[in-house]
């Protein structure tokens, strides 16, 4: 699209028809899709045009019959009011319009965008509207000839700010219009398309949908993570559509965590015969050794872990896969999937992992978590600033250790931690030292009683976009503890990768395994997916890098390609878009957001038992009638012959 | 409280109030189909829409579920208003038309034929009689199903579920484009919605014999109130 023809993005018009020309590049909606260039683009936010042959009532008609589709039938407005502008469209441009059609077009959209319930129908006028003021003449034209028009085919995409926010793109609005609906089964059926852990994710996932949720702008988000547990709690599991013939060929997976699990259960629904490996003695990989009981109790992901198995996949547990290679021969493909365990670094002087009163974070949560024993202590210093930290220091509370205190180097504005578990903490009496990180071990008798820290403060900001720490010189101060437990970040474990001459999988400078984000390898036979690959990064993630390499797998083994889907091609094409949370219906009335019931901290803190309820089915239907139901249709024509 | 107008008529009311409600307090009455005061709003006939002046422009909004909010200006009578409340009528009509409740409500806004024609179905989607079963009866058998992303085949509907029905009729009884109709005869209640026909044996007094109540109806009733089922063998008339 390098010469705009037409464009009312954004609200903007721009109008070369008459000569003038506009660069595309100041308007954000993509120019070529899978190498074609784009002729039209209409979507919530308007359309643009760059091609003089383009059938503007054609592509208004085609796009009005999907936005048709998607009227939820809330409101007679919205679901009666798109269907007869989709049915008058259809009539024209089958050569049987009325001169008294366009008008009636004009009126209707333009009550539509103001009187309807959601957001949907308010902002799928839009466009309409814009073609119909812009381009009157040609509806004008068509609405009194009585010939039909040619029948073209759009690339179509449905989506919602949600919905891309999130890695694995749940149908947020979707599922939460069945849970308003009390149709909870079927909410777990949308859930579980892309989605194998809806009880780990309905209560431990970061949701970055909430953080672009379009009532962040009206009032508060959605609690999208809360309702999602809902049907994942209360909903029948139905088996998921799979492919009946079974294929012959085998593959292997290496880690049975989130990424991994996802594979299995995409790759087995594909047909293929599954095998998962772990060394663990319980699947569940980081799910289970690094989120506590309390906020995943065990049988929860054990049960999930269930549901993948009875699909087909078997699980091998306790089993060590010394090299890969050893697999070649029986599996013809392996996915590694075997997460970031092993801990960075911490850096601090007289670390010695024989001193009573020292463990990393992570190996402390997997002992605790494998009910080994850890004796409670009485002054713990937690080192971090990560959700780990806070389950370092949660976990800590619940074993028996007295007082507990978080450190970490930035200020509370920083912390990656969740904000609701970093409330939760505070609750539970957690104490936090901010802008100081601990430099030296002192001990005495092999024992630890404390950690000289050193002050910090905040400088210029870093390549994360947060102000970098610097050491205050001369700040030195000694923190009395008796166990101190860091929980700055993992790094993966991968010796038993490929290392010969031949093949030698390549590794990132943070050794993690260099793969694009469809998996694929420097080795053709073998793909990665989760921490191993991404470093470490949240449950959802490594969910979604399993699920693309699957993708990925199947078409290495069923057409011996390895490349990424095609479907993607156009998916990324629509990213370009931007998919904000902009929006120009009339502002809804501000509801409260209801948040779940928690035990209090008082109880709580005493045992491992399950900290936050599930909300009922009548106030899930209430919080999930909040939802605007954001979807946006977007449909491209691409430049013909 | 919170101090409001509408039509130009000050009312006081309490916070979390609808502009429904306010506009009865200060006796202006808005025409609605979907609104039943015992039930949660749904907002789904559009009908009761009114217009409320914001910055930087007034917008049109439904008033059974729009919250007041101090100094808010109402007009129930303002050319936005009436334009959006007779396109909402409009769009009922030529859904349905045969409905009397519409018929009187185009006729109090003295409106014509509609202008277009759509698929006439009897079921306008006002959800009267869901809401009905959830929050009054407590059957929880009728749900909406609406029509989206991963539906796209489906049309939006009203669905019942024969294993929760208890039969007590009440939907056939709120709908108001009779949609939903109730028939008792010879010991049997056949209800009819616009997807199903279900059919229900009648309980008959173990003394005079008359069939009084649906049997599901009856066991639903023992159930919730912890009676045993024998105390609902006697119709009313029968009981002492």
């Amino acid at each position: 699209m390098n010469e705009v023809m037409f464009s009312s993005w954004g609200g903007t018009i721009v109008d070369n028809r008459s000569g003038r020309s506009t660069p595309a590049t100041e308007i954000k909606v993509p120019s070529a899709v899978a190498g074609k260039d784009v002729a039209a683009f209409i979507s919530w936010d308007g359309l643009v045009i760059s091609d003089n042959n383009v059938d503007v009532v054609a592509l208004a008609n085609a796009y009005m019959a999907e936005a048709a589709h998607l009227a939820c039938g809330e409101c007679s407005m919205g679901y009666k009011g798109t269907h007869v502008i989709s049915e008058i469209l259809t009539r024209i441009t089958n050569g049987q319009g009325k001169p008294e059609d366009i008008d009636f077009l004009v009126e209707l959209s333009d009550s539509i965008q103001k009187n309807v319930k959601c957001d949907f129908c308010a902002n799928t006028v839009i466009p309409l509207r814009d073609a119909l003021k812009n381009f009157r003449t040609a509806f004008d034209t068509a609405a009194a000839s009585k010939e039909a028009a040619l029948k073209l085919d759009y690339i179509k995409k449905v989506t919602a700010p949600c919905q891309e926010a999130c890695p694995i793109h749940q149908d947020i609005p979707g599922y939460l219009e069945l849970i308003r609906n009390r149709r909870n089964t079927e909410a777990l059926e949308v859930i579980r398309r892309t989605n194998c852990l809806p009880r780990v994710t309905g209560r431990t996932c970061v949701a970055f949908c909430e953080k672009n949720c379009v009532r962040k702008d009206i009032d508060t988000p959605l609690s999208i993570r809360a309702l999602k547990r809902v049907p994942a709690d209360l909903g029948i599991i139905k088996p998921l559509n799979s492919d009946k013939i079974s294929k012959k060929d085998k593959v292997a997976i290496i880690g049975a965590g989130p990424a991994g699990l996802s594979a299995a259960q995409y790759l087995s629904i594909k047909g293929y015969q599954v095998y998962l490996f772990d060394e663990q003695e319980t699947a569940g990989g980081m799910t289970f050794s690094g989120i506590p009981a309390y906020r995943l109790p065990r049988n929860v992901l054990s049960g999930e872990v269930d549901v993948i198995a009875s699909q087909g996949t078997q699980v091998r547990l306790n089993t060590r896969i010394r090299h890969v290679e050893e697999l070649r021969g029986k599996y013809k493909a392996v996915l590694v999937a075997s997460g970031a365990h092993q801990s960075r670094d911490n850096g601090i002087d007289n670390w010695n992992k024989d001193y009573d009163g020292l463990m990393e974070g992570v190996e402390f949560l997997h002992a605790v978590s494998s009910g080994k024993p850890v004796a409670p202590k009485q002054k713990i210093l937690v080192v971090g600033g990560g959700n780990t930290a806070i389950d370092c220091a949660r976990t800590a509370l619940r074993i028996g250790c007295k007082e507990v205190t978080v450190v970490y180097r930035r200020s509370r504005h920083e912390m990656p931690a969740r904000d609701e578990e970093v409330k939760a903490a505070v609750e539970e009496g957690v104490k936090f030292l901010f802008l100081a990180v601990p430099v030296k071990i002192q001990s005495q008798n092999g024992k630890v009683v404390g950690a000289e820290c050193i002050r910090m403060e905040l400088g210029e900001q870093d390549a994360s976009g947060r102000r970098k720490p610097v050491p205050v010189k001369g700040s030195e101060f000694v923190f009395a503890a008796d166990m101190v437990l860091p929980a700055i970040g993992e790094t993966p474990d991968l010796t038993f990768l490929p290392q010969g001459k031949q093949a030698k999988v390549e590794v990132t400078s943070w050794n993690s395994i260099k793969a694009d984000e469809n998996g694929i390898t420097n080795i053709p036979w073998l793909f990665a997916a989760g921490d191993c690959a991404s470093g470490p990064a949240t449950v959802v993630e490594a969910m979604a890098s399993g699920h693309k390499a699957a993708e990925s797998m199947d078409l290495y083994l069923n057409k011996n390609k390895i490349a990424r889907p095609e479907s993607e091609a156009v998916d990324s094409a629509f990213h370009d878009v931007g998919l904000s949370r902009s929006r120009r219906g009339p502002k809804p009335a501000v509801e409260a957001r209801a948040y779940p019931h928690e035990m209090n901290a008082e109880d709580r803190v005493k045992n491992f038992e399950e900290v936050e309820e599930c909300f009922n089915v009548q106030v899930a239907s209430r919080e999930a009638d909040r939802c605007l139901r954001c979807y946006r249709v977007m449909l491209i024509l691409t430049r013909q012959g | 409280m919170v101090k409001l107008t509408v039509d130009n008529k000050p009312v006081e009311i309490e916070e979390g109030a609808t502009i429904l409600a306010a506009a009865a307090k200060a006796g202006v009455t808005i025409p609605t189909l979907c609104y039943n005061e015992e039930l949660s709003p749904a907002g789904a006939c559009r009908v009761c829409v009114v217009e409320i002046a914001c910055t930087p422009k007034s917008i049109t909004v439904t008033s059974c579920n729009y919250p007041v909010a101090e100094g808010m200006v109402v007009s129930t009578q303002s050319e936005n208003a009436i334009k959006a409340r007779k396109l909402a009528v409009e769009m009922l009509m030529a859904q349905h038309p045969h409905s009397d409740k519409i018929a009187k409500l185009a006729q109090t806004l003295s409106m014509g034929e509609p202008r277009f024609s759509v698929n006439s179905e009897e079921c306008i989607l006002c959800r009267l009689c869901v809401r009905t079963c959830q929050e009054v009866v407590g059957a929880g058998a009728i749900t909406f199903v609406a029509q989206g992303l991963e539906r796209e085949n489906r049309e939006a509907a009203v669905v019942w579920n024969l294993d929760k029905c208890i039969a007590c009729g009440s939907c056939a009884y709120i709908c108001p484009t009779q949609a939903v109709t109730l028939n008792d005869n010879q010991g049997m209640r056949t209800i009819c919605t616009p997807s199903t026909k279900m059919e229900f044996k009648l309980k008959a007094c173990t003394k005079c014999g008359n069939h009084y109540a649906p049997e599901k109806q009856l066991e639903y009733m023992a159930r919730t109130s912890h009676l045993p089922i024998e105390k609902f063998d006697l119709c009313p008339d029968c009981r002492d």
